[in-house]
């Protein structure tokens, strides 16, 4: 009887011991694209499996009852998940987030084909997709403000110095999308809008001189925007943000009652058909703006298609379509309306269309030999409404081809030639064509596993319209010793040029304020040499630091002066300066967790002519980023600040000119956003949503005479790949 | 958790320093206005084909022609008419530059080295120093060849800015 009882007590459990299932379920990114060969494993146990090239996996016989799984890839943070398995346990999903390691991601921008950054002999940046959507970043620029050694004069982009401001006429940092430049063919300005965000699997900025490489806009850096590669699977992705300015810190700069909004919604879709895959995508964002007359309603369209011939060869097409209708501040118009345009501007309006087209095919004829053909057409066109009518409509094609060959395992050898020519129809930059031709080799060098040599030299030949036709030759030498596994030295020194561009010699528009714009044919090329050594450490596998001394000699530096007839004109500075000290540190403070990036960069750069310092270039800057991620939640703060800069355009704030009331009013900036994020699955689809305050201490401050940056903001974003 | 706990220590001393100043602020409202005053008296006869006779104030001394710029300009009074025996004026109501192009352009409190009363036959106005002859210029116990500095004070008329011309008797000329 007692032996009786014992049993009937102990069945229940022994009939649970006897039952078991499958765990079922699939592993994929944050942006639902299936994972493979990720480990999943039964916390506590010895059970486990792979997932299939389709994301998949299952873990058979398994006794029913409560489990945590683990699912693990190298180069994304590691997830768990609870479950209860029984005989309705349903298939898991279990989203891993790509998780880089700095000096070990791959880059292409350095030297136009795969290296590690680890192995380059320049600074180098990357920047992944989580950078944008965490933070909401309404344009792409945003992001660039938060890199060490970047800033941002308003729209205009400078690496480590090499751009003041000058209304983006003549940059000095090539952007680039799949190594294709995305300069305009008139301004030569960067519209960062026409980015499509939503493409990019990262973003590569390499700071410092690339005219070797890249010719004449790189001679400050790259940034080269490398988009997504082509997916096997259809995934949907749909995004959409609305946010809101707060008050202006001051009740007097209140200029309207109503909450000025910001939104966005954005739907792409990406799929592969036998040997073709596609993107396409469609974004309506619209901005009403803190300022008056500071409005912006844009159209986005993208579509990227790429055909695989053979597993050796592809071609990728891509077009970028934007619509941008705006109003033009140009400059408040005191202190006390410091959110309301000078009386003569308020109204003025720009009306754009641009149409980037790229044409990328590559074949592979060895292991050992690859070669790309690059053509591209860029079409801008603008109308400027306000007391004269500005327009612009300007075509710039270019063709390019690359070859990579590996002569041996220890020498690569990249080579190309380029051409571009654009055509401009302006009442403001004349009429003018431009034609360019550019020959280039690199090669890089493996003395021994820890020792590479990189040497390169660029000649360029470029005529404008009827101006003296003008060459240039940039050569360049590189070096990278591996100390140690952990402790790399890098140096470079190069030359670099940079063309003058249409706008900087045939504008003769107003600025406002009875202000005209000066052409000046006799404007030359400006060149440029430049040094670089630097080292990255890795202190231990979560720890990184990367330190580098730069300095850079300019000569016919060209800069926007005003002249004695009060007019502004670009000319050339026959002598400037700039080097620094730049330090980032990369720490994972609890791995996969918690993380911290700061960046710390002083900049000394002096127009040696007058021995002042040169506009708009801040001495010391600092970024630091916390970012937090117990899955599901993200929580993040970034930090920057910039010293005051010293140099600014004083003689249009100063009598006898004062275009700008109180513009020489600047301060340090020191701007702190937050970012708070929770992950979770719709279905099986996995979602974000975020909430971002910039700027929350409502911090005022100007990267340009005249022009409150943003003030603070508030946004909810939500975004689902399906 | 120290880790944490020390981001934390961090990031709390980021948005102290950040939350402590608000940046760029409005400018005070300022009362009263800021300017000068006086009389010029011209003695002889005015010379002939004179298109323009005007009041300049430079920031610095004209050492070169250089110097002749509108950037070195800190005001223009209205011109005055040919054939005048005296004027008087005041900057407040005879701003040159406002009037003539529209620019805002004020006096700005501080110190200008140079006054003086100049003329020229060109028909547009210019700022070559060829065009123009200085006739008189605001000196120091009447030598025109000490040119007197105008203090001008934030938000007061400085009065008594008198100069002579003299036309058998013209100023040194500065450089061309």
């Amino acid at each position: 009887m007692k032996k009786f009882f014992i049993l009937i007590t102990l069945l229940p459990l022994l009939v649970s011991f006897a039952q078991s299932g499958a765990i079922k379920g699939k592993v994929i990114t944050n942006e639902n694209e299936p994972l493979i060969h990720a480990n999943v494993i039964i916390i506590g146990t010895q059970l486990g499996a792979a997932t299939l090239t389709d994301g998949t996996f299952e873990i058979k016989n398994v006794p029913f009852g409560e489990y945590t799984i683990e699912a693990s890839l190298i180069g994304y943070g590691k997830n768990k998940k609870s479950i209860l398995l029984n005989a309705k346990t349903k298939p898991i999903t279990i989203i891993l987030t790509e998780e880089a390691i700095q000096s070990e991601q791959i880059v292409v921008s350095a030297g136009k084909y795969e290296q590690r950054v680890q192995d380059l002999s320049v600074s180098t940046t990357v920047l992944t997709p989580d950078d944008f959507s965490q933070k909401n970043y309404l344009t792409f620029d945003e992001a660039l403000r938060f890199v060490p050694g970047v800033q941002m004069n308003l729209e205009q982009v400078s690496i480590r110095g090499s751009n003041g401001y000058s209304k983006g006429a003549g940059a000095r940092v090539l952007v680039a999308a799949n190594g294709i430049p995305l300069y305009s063919g008139d301004t030569g300005d960067i519209v960062w809008e026409l980015i499509p965000v939503a493409d990019i699997e990262r973003v590569e900025i390499i700071k410092g001189p690339a005219s070797s490489l890249y010719g004449s806009t790189a001679i400050g850096g790259v940034i080269n925007i490398i988009t997504r590669s082509s997916v096997k699977n259809p995934v949907t992705h749909f995004s959409s943000y609305i946010g809101a300015y707060d008050k202006p810190a001051y009740d007097i700069w209140k200029w309207n009652n109503n909450t000025r909004f910001f939104y966005g919604v954005e739907l792409t879709h990406s799929n592969s058909v036998n040997n073709l895959s596609y993107t396409f995508s469609l974004k309506k964002f619209d901005n009403m703006g803190y300022r008056q007359n500071d409005y912006a309603k844009h159209y986005l369209g993208y579509l990227k298609l790429n055909y695989d011939f053979t597993s050796h060869n592809h071609l990728l097409f891509f077009a970028d379509f934007l619509n941008m209708n705006r109003g033009n501040f140009l400059y408040w118009k005191d202190s006390r309306n410091a959110l309301v345009p000078k009386d003569e501007d308020n109204g003025n309006t720009v009306k754009s269309n641009r149409l980037f087209t790229g044409l990328i095919y590559h074949h592979t004829f060895s292991k050992d030999i690859t070669a790309e053909f690059k053509s591209s057409l860029y079409h801008t066109k603008f109308d400027g409404y306000g007391v004269e009518l500005t327009t612009s409509t300007a075509d710039l094609f270019r063709n390019e081809l690359l070859t990579n060959i590996n002569l041996s395992d220890a020498f690569v050898l990249t080579s190309g030639v380029e051409t571009s020519y654009s055509k401009i129809s302006s009442n403001i930059f004349k009429s003018p064509n431009f034609f360019g031709f550019g020959a280039y080799a690199q090669g890089v060098l493996k003395i021994n596993p820890d020792l590479s040599l990189t040497f390169g030299l660029r000649y360029d030949y470029m005529k404008l319209d009827t101006l003296k036709s003008a060459n240039a030759a940039a050569p360049k030498a590189g070096l990278n010793y591996k100390l140690t596994k952990d402790f790399i030295l890098r140096a470079s020194l190069g030359t670099g040029f940079r063309a003058p561009t249409p706008s900087e010699v045939f504008t003769t528009a107003a600025v406002g304020g009875g202000i005209d714009v000066k052409s000046n044919p006799d404007l030359k090329a400006e060149t440029s040499i430049s040094f670089e050594a630097g080292t990255l450490y890795n202190y231990s596998k979560d720890l990184l630091f990367d330190l580098a001394f730069y300095r850079n000699e300019y000569k016919n530096f060209i800069e926007p002066v005003l002249t004695n007839e009060a007019k502004i004109q670009f000319i050339n500075l026959s002598r400037a300066r700039i080097q620094g000290v730049e330090l980032n540190a990369d720490w994972s403070l609890v791995p996969g967790e918690l993380k911290l990036k700061a960046g710390y960069n002083y900049m000394w750069a002096r127009d040696l002519d007058k021995n002042t310092a040169m506009k708009y270039r801040p001495r010391n800057s600092v970024t630091a980023q916390l970012q937090y991620s117990p899955y599901p939640f993200e929580f993040g703060i970034d930090f920057r600040y910039m010293s005051k800069v010293e140099e600014i355009d004083f003689n249009l704030t100063q009598p006898p000119i004062a275009l700008v009331i109180d513009g020489d009013k600047r301060v340090p900036i020191y701007v702190t956003d937050l970012n708070i994020g929770y992950n979770f699955l719709l279905g099986s689809a996995p979602a974000k949503i975020y909430l971002n305050a910039k700027n929350i201490f409502n911090y005022n401050y100007v990267e340009f005479i005249g022009n409150v940056a943003p003030i603070r903001n508030y946004s909810f974003s939500f975004e689902i790949f399906f | 958790m120290k880790k944490i706990f020390a981001a934390a220590v961090v990031l709390a001393f980021l948005s102290l320093v950040a939350g402590c100043d608000k940046g760029i602020e409005p400018e005070p409202i300022k009362t009263g206005v800021t300017g000068f005053s006086g009389k010029v008296t011209f003695i002889g006869n005015w010379p002939a084909g004179i298109t323009r006779t005007h009041i300049f104030v430079f920031k610095n001394p004209i050492l070169s022609s250089q110097d002749f710029s509108f950037l070195n300009l800190s005001f223009v009074i209205d011109p005055i008419p040919y054939q005048s025996q005296e004027f008087v004026f005041n900057s407040v109501d005879q701003n040159y530059i406002l009037h003539n192009f529209g620019l805002d352009f004020k006096l700005m409190p501080g110190e200008h080295s140079y006054v003086m009363v100049a003329q020229s036959k060109t028909p547009e106005i210019s700022f070559d120093r060829k065009d123009w002859v200085i006739v008189g210029v605001y000196c120091i116990n009447g030598d025109q060849s000490k040119p007197k500095t105008l203090t001008i004070l934030d938000r007061e008329i400085t009065a008594g800015i008198d100069i002579i011309v003299d036309f058998n008797n013209p100023p040194p000329q500065p450089p061309m």
